[in-house]
């Protein structure tokens, strides 16, 4: 049997694109793992038939293996579960209504069950995570200097990172690294070449637009929920 | 020029005196301080004085930090439970006895100062507790100097005193299913950077008795470690007559400072 992943983020509280997605899901062949990786929740829309939902499952259901996203950090500082700290960049950059739109959003009695989400998963080589392993905020796209995606590959140790923040759906490749180290102390020097092995970024993209991910093949197919598999084809510059 | 850049005095008023002589005899003027001037010996008021009054531009080290808002380090600092209530104490002894002035001082330096194409923090541009290691993967070390967007990067925190160059660097990346072909690989050259380790003026973890620094010369870019005698022998009286933990003593007098380095030197504490 086929070992494929779903990597859905960006829901925010919109159930009726959820049960697209699992209807979808269900016709997908392959045994399936569904992870969720992040923004739930949101300012737009009441989230709670969402977190029931993903919470308790209904029978027939893909069972959602959830993280954090970076609207989940927002409410969780806004609500006191990060100390003195509130949810300052939402206020500065979006304002008070959408600081309240977002709290009213979200029913008091899901956030236990927010707070207690991971910041991301670690499976096989793979890292899942909502923005990098450096910040739940930070967008990875096909713009970010490569030296940068290999540091955030290297603080999770792991091959492939599956990263939902921006939004975008890619799959880039690190196919080739070498820098070559010197370092001199009061023992003499040594001289080291460092190379890297193929490594991968791959965006998930967010609501409708998710990523089935194919674990024998390394293959990624981006989808968009309620429409048939398709593979996105474009280069450098066209995101 | 010449440029001296000094590091981790925590308290050691001879080593710092030391030090500072070495610099006056090769007649440095230019000196950055990359932090730590208090923490584990017995003068932190006298030592940030003497900062104070050589007007010696200083970045805040973790030790300055958490003497000001308070112990906020998670236990990976420390290897034991044991050197963790050592730290604990010299962390409350040193707060007990800096003078509010002093306290306002660390309280007041900034993370880091930029000069032209260098860089000055105490642990890394992303921390003032993370430890930038000799061996650690190059293309981190590496990171973490271009996106500071420094050429060298001065830091201390380690307590080593090394020079890293980072050279003849490419990475090479490709878009899966992409198209055009022309658009769905390239090549990038990575520069040339450098990482300086200024080690410990205070506290040496090199494996000798020695306060090291370094010198760099901003017209040829050539760095020299400095290694400096001083009389430990003072200090370590000071520190037993402090009442601080005798160990603070023996390991300077040994030259190696094992017992309180952390097993993952490359954590960085979530705080």
């Amino acid at each position: 049997m086929i070992e494929r992943w779903a990597l859905v983020s960006g829901l925010k509280g919109d159930l009726d694109t959820y049960e697209l997605i699992q209807k979808d899901l269900k016709k997908t062949p392959g045994n399936i793992t569904l992870f969720v990786l992040g923004d739930m929740i949101g300012p737009e829309k009441n989230c709670n038939r969402l977190l029931h939902r993903l919470i308790n499952p209904k029978s027939n259901d893909l069972q959602p293996w959830c993280i954090y996203g970076w609207w989940e950090e927002q409410i969780l500082l806004e609500s006191g579960y990060r100390g003195d700290q509130r949810a300052e960049a939402l206020r500065i950059n979006k304002g008070e209504e959408v600081v309240n739109s977002l709290t009213n959003a979200v029913d008091k009695s899901f956030l236990d069950w927010i707070a207690a989400l991971q910041f991301g998963f670690v499976e096989l080589d793979c890292g899942l995570i909502h923005g990098s392993s450096k910040d739940v905020g930070e967008n990875l796209t096909l713009d970010t200097p490569p030296l940068t995606l290999l540091d955030r590959l290297t603080r999770l140790q792991v091959n492939r990172l599956f990263t939902a923040r921006s939004k975008q759906q890619f799959h880039l490749e690190l196919t080739e690294g070498i820098v070559n180290s010197e370092v001199e102390d009061l023992n003499g020097n040594r001289k080291k070449e460092q190379k890297v092995p193929q490594k991968a970024v791959i965006g998930i993209g967010a609501g409708k637009n998710y990523t089935l991910y194919d674990v024998g093949t390394d293959n990624t197919q981006f989808v968009q929920a309620g429409y048939k598999t398709e593979k996105k084809i474009k280069g450098f510059g066209r995101l | 020029m010449n440029q001296a850049v000094i590091s981790c005095l925590h308290a050691n008023l001879p080593a710092v005196e030391a030090v500072l002589k070495d610099i006056e005899l090769q007649g440095i003027t230019n000196i950055t301080c990359l932090g730590d001037l208090v923490g584990y010996g017995p003068q932190p008021n006298e030592v940030i004085e003497l900062i104070r009054d050589k007007e010696i531009p200083t970045c805040q080290g973790c030790w300055d930090e958490d003497v000001v808002d308070g112990l906020d380090a998670c236990d990976c600092s420390y290897p034991s439970q044991l050197a963790e209530k050592r730290g604990h104490f010299a962390h409350k002894w040193t707060t007990d006895k800096l003078t509010t002035e002093n306290k306002d001082y660390l309280a007041n330096l900034p993370y880091s100062i930029r000069k032209d194409k260098c860089l000055f923090v105490h642990g890394s541009p992303n921390s003032q507790h993370e430890y930038l290691l000799p061996d650690m993967d190059a293309f981190a070390a590496l990171e973490r100097v271009e996106n500071a967007r420094a050429e060298i990067l001065f830091c201390g925190h380690t307590h080593q005193p090394y020079i890293r160059e980072l050279a003849d660097g490419l990475i090479a990346v490709k878009i899966k299913n992409a198209v055009p072909k022309d658009t769905q690989e390239k090549e990038i050259q990575l520069p040339m950077r450098r990482i300086v380790n200024a080690g410990s003026v205070g506290e040496p973890r090199h494996g000798g008795t020695k306060a090291t620094y370094v010198v760099h010369n901003d017209v040829t870019n050539e760095v020299k470690i400095r290694e400096v005698e001083y009389d430990i022998e003072l200090t370590c009286k000071a520190i037993i007559d402090a009442g601080l933990p005798p160990i603070f003593a023996w390991r300077l007098k040994n030259g190696f400072e094992f017992a309180e380095q952390a097993e993952d030197a490359s954590h960085v504490c979530e705080r």
